[in-house]
């Protein structure tokens, strides 16, 4: 129960989740802005309404657990879609080993490290390791085209980029929740 | 065209019509009209002759006809009817494609007889995918000018129904250059905003509605893609979606080459063409004798085959979507031989100057070949290459090479008869050669005074062929003794003295762990001239050093020997010897400083002494002379013309070549003025016609780097008139002070300009009163010198003078006393012996006075009584002479001195 209270886990993992955290948030920011400019896509070119990624609306009043909770179903989506999106790419596309590649490959493992590290948080909080999006819309399109392809790959590393803000902006708050509670016991 | 299906329509009608002829008729009308039936019979007749009057060939049409379409391409595969076996003739078939309803293409295919029964195929590209709209195709054959019935296939789009706008062709391959047509399919209901290649220039896009929901893009593609594809986005207002559209270049690959280097396979090399920017959608696909390449994209491919004596072709191919290219070429393989490269090189056997060296080959047939080898020697710096030949080779002797000097060797080789190809290099082989004796060193002489310098140049690392240790020195003149000398390493200067009238012959040798070097003579001349009667000129450097010629000497046997120093300052020489059939040098040093001027000396090697041929000075970059170069600057007014002088400027000042001077003036009114010479010895500049003002001189050097070493100074001119009320001013007071300084000299030296001028005159002398007028004249000189004592005082002086208890003390007093009042000191002194002047008479004969060292004494104010006391040898009496006798000393008091004397003999008595 004293961990539910302390959703963020241990100090030292909330803050190495935060750290990295940001870290993805940068990296996917600039991976995001290298493949519009690579492919000459216009900044609001973005076949299909809504997300890629999903998961479960939250509950009326949602605990810090809950957010900690959907925040690691998501990443975990990402990180099969951006598995997905390499593969497909350097599969229709060829590999390459130029600024592009590097930066998806970085990416790629810091998604994988943000997962890891939310997983830890979530089993610290208590709750169910974690919980299965609610949508697979944002599987790769059937014979989509290279445009297809394109439009799929500069979502799914958008998608990436939004659920980086949302982890920095969630592991944020809990720092703040955490901070309130421990002043709230001192006094 | 158009028309023949319209005509088999109005066969068949006719039939009817026919028929409607026999109802109804009058009898009056019916022989016109039996004759109408009969014409309408045989009209009718003759029409259906056509068709039907050979009954296998209406049926002779199509079957089986299968039509596939792919983007642009329609493929149309039929069959013959059984029924067209019967035809002896060329059988059509006539085809008709309709777009969206609309025709645009018809074509026909000609059958021949023998091709009868076989199946048939027909592909066309349309210019708009089949995605985009329905394409109809219809198919009837014909021959002997009778058709059969069209058959219609119809290609109907398959569209995703998607809520997205879907754009057609996706992902095809298009030529830079060609003209391409998309299309966008609208979902229901929506209408097109916008349809476009990402990109391109829109000026001549040509956008047209196919159908209600379907338009059309056609485009020149004049740009290849420069990233993955270009891609083609069709937008309406709440939805956009695209295709990808590969835009490039067939393949332009050039160069076929083909060679073989094991007699096993073919390897062919080509020139790979410019980027097709087709990578991803289209790669070039290389294909060498049928045979696909694994990367022919590196230009390079190979095959596994037998390589026999004989020309043959061998052929690549390189294709992509757009293109197929076919390289051949020609050739006789066994003559396109490149072998691999030698395997294994060893070291065997090293030695001081050569090496024996062997390695093996990786392919057995190598053995059998005459082989040419290419063996590259290099020391880290520099290489040479040396060639080897023999059947099968594999070993060489690598000769002359440098003692205790580290070497890699690599080979490579090839064959000697139609050398192809050189093989790559071998891996290297290392080796340091044993060491020997130092080479000859390099000698060379210098004067410095009286000394001659004998320097040579430190062996290099691979001169040295060892650790020097030292170095051995002998000199003997022509005919004389020889003498050694030993230097340690690294001094490489010994100075000698020689004797100038005699010629010496220099011996200099290395010696190391190895032995000694032979010898370097050089000859030193009989008398060291120096540079006398060589003529000196200038150069300028280039490039940081020297480019020297000069016109051949035939006393040049052994060449020529060039050496440089600077012009001031310390010198360490350096020189550089030049062969004989050269004259003319670049000098390059790394201690060349940029404004240092040098001294250059050519000289001719000859077997005896070097003969000094020419000299030059130089700068190997001339630099800019630092401001303030003239010390001391000074001006002088001549009228209204200034001369503005300075002192000659010092060599090592001069970081370039003077060439003149240029003075610089201005007031604070006028503009700049100026004056210049070219003569670089000058030492001064006149500024002419001045004005009474105030001015600022500059002066310049001029030099090839421009005007430099600024040197300024300010004056304000004079009027005449002022400068002639100077002058006066300046002669009155000199006179003033010249009457002056005079005045003070004769009122110093007043008495002696008296005695001169006015020299007493003697009083006879009376023999019985002689001591009467001796007084006289004695006390005379003391009263005219002391003309305020009474003569009573004065004559007491000879009784004073016997007084012989003065103390030495008192003497000093006085003296001291006197030289400051000359009165106080008579006084005193007449005083103090007045008392004693009746106890001791003056006994004193005429004889010289002493007085000289006593008053000498006086004269320094070292009054000593027993000095002035200790008789003295005098040779005479010289009065005149004390010319800075104190005044209160009578010049001649011949009797008193002579009683003075006398004194120190008292205790005595």
């Amino acid at each position: 129960m004293a961990e539910r209270r302390d959703p963020g886990g241990t100090g030292g993992t909330a803050a190495r989740a935060a750290a990295v955290a940001e870290l993805l948030r940068v990296e996917s920011a600039n991976l995001l802005e290298l493949y519009r400019k690579r492919e000459r896509l216009a900044a609001d070119v973005i076949a299909g309404d809504g997300r890629l990624v999903s998961v479960a609306p939250p509950s009326a009043r949602p605990d810090a657990a809950d957010k900690l909770r959907r925040l690691h179903a998501a990443l975990l989506r990402c990180r099969g879609l951006m598995e997905s999106a390499v593969a497909k790419e350097d599969e229709e596309m060829g590999g390459g080993t130029g600024e592009y590649e590097t930066l998806r490959k970085t990416v790629k493992e810091r998604l994988s490290s943000l997962v890891n590290v939310a997983g830890e948080l979530v089993k610290a909080a208590g709750g169910p390791a974690a919980l299965t999006p609610t949508s697979s819309d944002g599987s790769e399109p059937d014979d989509p085209g290279v445009f297809g392809l394109k439009l799929w790959l500069f979502r799914v590393y958008a998608e990436v980029d939004f659920w980086a803000k949302t982890a920095v902006a969630t592991f944020r708050a809990l720092r703040n929740a955490r901070s309130r509670s421990a002043r709230s016991a001192r006094r | 065209m158009e028309s023949r299906p319209q005509k088999q329509k109005g066969t068949g009608s006719m039939e009817i019509n026919c028929k409607m002829l026999l109802k109804g008729i009058r009898p009056h009308s019916l022989i016109i009209m039996i004759t109408w039936l009969l014409l309408a019979s045989l009209f009718c007749n003759s029409t259906q002759d056509g068709n039907f009057k050979e009954d296998g060939v209406v049926h002779c049409r199509p079957q089986n006809i299968t039509v596939t379409a792919s983007d642009y391409i329609i493929l149309v595969m039929w069959q013959d009817d059984p029924s067209c076996k019967s035809v002896h003739d060329v059988l059509t078939y006539e085809l008709e494609v309709l777009i969206a309803d609309k025709f645009v293409h018809y074509e026909e295919v000609a059958v021949t007889p023998d091709q009868i029964g076989s199946p048939h195929s027909w592909n066309w590209s349309s210019h708009l995918a089949t995605e985009c709209a329905s394409h109809t195709l219809k198919l009837r054959s014909r021959s002997q000018n009778r058709t059969s019935q069209w058959k219609v296939e119809q290609i109907v789009p398959g569209h995703n129904h998607s809520d997205l706008p879907e754009v057609y062709p996706r992902d095809n391959v298009f030529e830079v250059g060609s003209s391409a047509t998309f299309c966008c399919v609208l979902p229901m209901g929506q209408v097109l905003e916008r349809l476009y290649l990402n990109g391109h220039s829109s000026s001549k896009w040509d956008v047209r509605n196919i159908s209600s929901h379907t338009y059309a893009l056609t485009v020149d593609l004049n740009r290849a893609s420069t990233t993955s594809c270009t891609d083609i986005i069709c937008e309406t207002k709440t939805s956009e979606n695209g295709a990808c559209a590969y835009i490039g270049y067939p393949p332009a690959d050039r160069d076929l080459t083909c060679e073989t280097r094991d007699f096993q396979s073919v390897e062919c090399l080509w020139t790979v063409g410019p980027n097709t920017h087709l990578a991803i959608g289209s790669p070039t696909t290389y294909q060498l004798l049928g045979s696909q390449c694994a990367d022919g994209s590196n230009g390079r491919c190979s095959h596994k085959m037998q390589v026999d004596f004989g020309e043959r072709n061998w052929t690549l191919t390189a294709e992509n979507q757009l293109a197929t290219v076919v390289l051949t070429d020609r050739a006789d393989l066994t003559n396109r031989v490149r072998m691999f490269a030698p395997q294994k090189v060893q070291v065997l056997a090293v030695n001081s100057d050569n090496v024996r060296l062997q390695w093996e080959w990786a392919i057995r047939i190598y053995k059998d070949l005459d082989i040419t080898c290419q063996l590259n020697i290099s020391d880290g710096e520099t290489h040479a290459v040396r060639e080897c030949v023999g059947v099968g080779l594999s070993l060489a002797v690598l000769k002359d090479l440098i003692p205790n000097w580290t070497y890699t060797v690599t080979i490579r080789c090839g064959t000697s008869r139609h050398l192809w190809k050189w093989s790559e290099w071998s891996s290297s082989a290392g080796f340091r050669t044993t060491g020997d004796v130092p080479d000859a060193l390099d000698v060379w002489t210098q004067v410095k005074g009286s000394q001659t310098i004998i320097t040579w140049k430190v062996p290099l690392a691979k001169q040295s062929h060892g650790d020097i240790v030292d170095y051995e020195m002998t000199w003997a003149p022509t005919s004389g003794g020889r003498e050694t000398a030993r230097v340690m390493h690294p001094e490489h200067s010994f100075a000698l003295s020689l004797d100038s009238i005699k010629e010496y012959a220099v011996s200099v040798r290395a010696r190391n762990q190895y032995g000694s070097s032979s010898p370097s003579t050089i000859t030193i001349p009989v008398l060291n001239t120096g540079s006398g009667g060589v003529k000196l000129s200038r150069t300028r450097g280039t490039n940081g050093g020297f480019n020297l010629s000069w016109s051949a000497s035939l006393t040049a046997s052994c060449g020529y020997i060039v050496d440089w120093c600077p012009a001031v300052g310390p010198c360490a020489v350096d020189w550089l010897r030049v062969p004989p059939s050269e004259t003319k040098v670049n000098i390059f040093s790394k201690n060349f400083k940029e404004g240092v001027r040098y001294l250059l000396s050519i000289h001719a090697c000859t077997h005896r002494a070097p003969v000094l041929l020419e000299r030059v000075e130089g700068y190997v970059k001339e630099k800019i002379i630092q401001d303030r170069l003239f010390k001391t600057l000074r001006w002088k007014q001549r009228d209204m013309d200034v001369e503005v002088s300075w002192d000659p400027v010092a060599l090592r000042e001069q970081s370039a070549f003077i060439r003149g001077y240029s003075l610089y003036y201005w007031d604070n009114i006028g503009g700049v003025m100026n004056t210049s010479t070219d003569n670089c010895q000058a030492t001064s500049l006149t500024a002419k016609g001045l004005q009474i003002a105030s001015y600022t001189f500059t002066v310049k050097a001029n030099t090839a780097v421009g005007q430099c070493g600024a040197t300024s100074i300010t004056a304000t001119l004079n009027s005449l008139t002022d400068n002639l009320i100077k002058a006066i001013g300046i002669t009155l007071a000199t006179i003033f002070v010249l009457l002056c300084l005079i005045v003070i000299l004769c009122y110093r030296n007043w008495e002696c300009i008296k005695l001169k001028v006015y020299p007493p005159i003697p009083m006879p002398v009376l023999k019985d009163k002689w001591m009467t007028s001796l007084t006289k004249q004695s006390c005379h000189r003391v009263f005219v010198e002391m003309r305020h004592h009474t003569e009573a005082e004065l004559m007491a002086i000879p009784v004073l003078h016997s007084k012989s208890e003065a103390p030495a003390t008192d003497r000093v007093d006085r003296g001291n006393v006197s030289s400051q009042t000359t009165n106080g000191y008579h006084k005193t002194a007449v005083e103090k012996l007045r008392a004693s002047s009746a106890a001791i008479p003056c006994q004193a004969p005429l004889l010289p006075p002493t007085l000289l060292s006593s008053s000498s004494a006086v004269k320094d104010g070292q009054l000593n009584p027993s000095f002035n006391l200790t008789p003295t040898d005098s040779n005479g009496y010289q009065p005149q002479k004390q010319k800075g006798q104190p005044e209160d000393v009578p010049e001649n008091p011949l009797p008193c001195v002579l009683t003075y004397i006398l004194l120190p003999q008292l205790p005595s008595e």
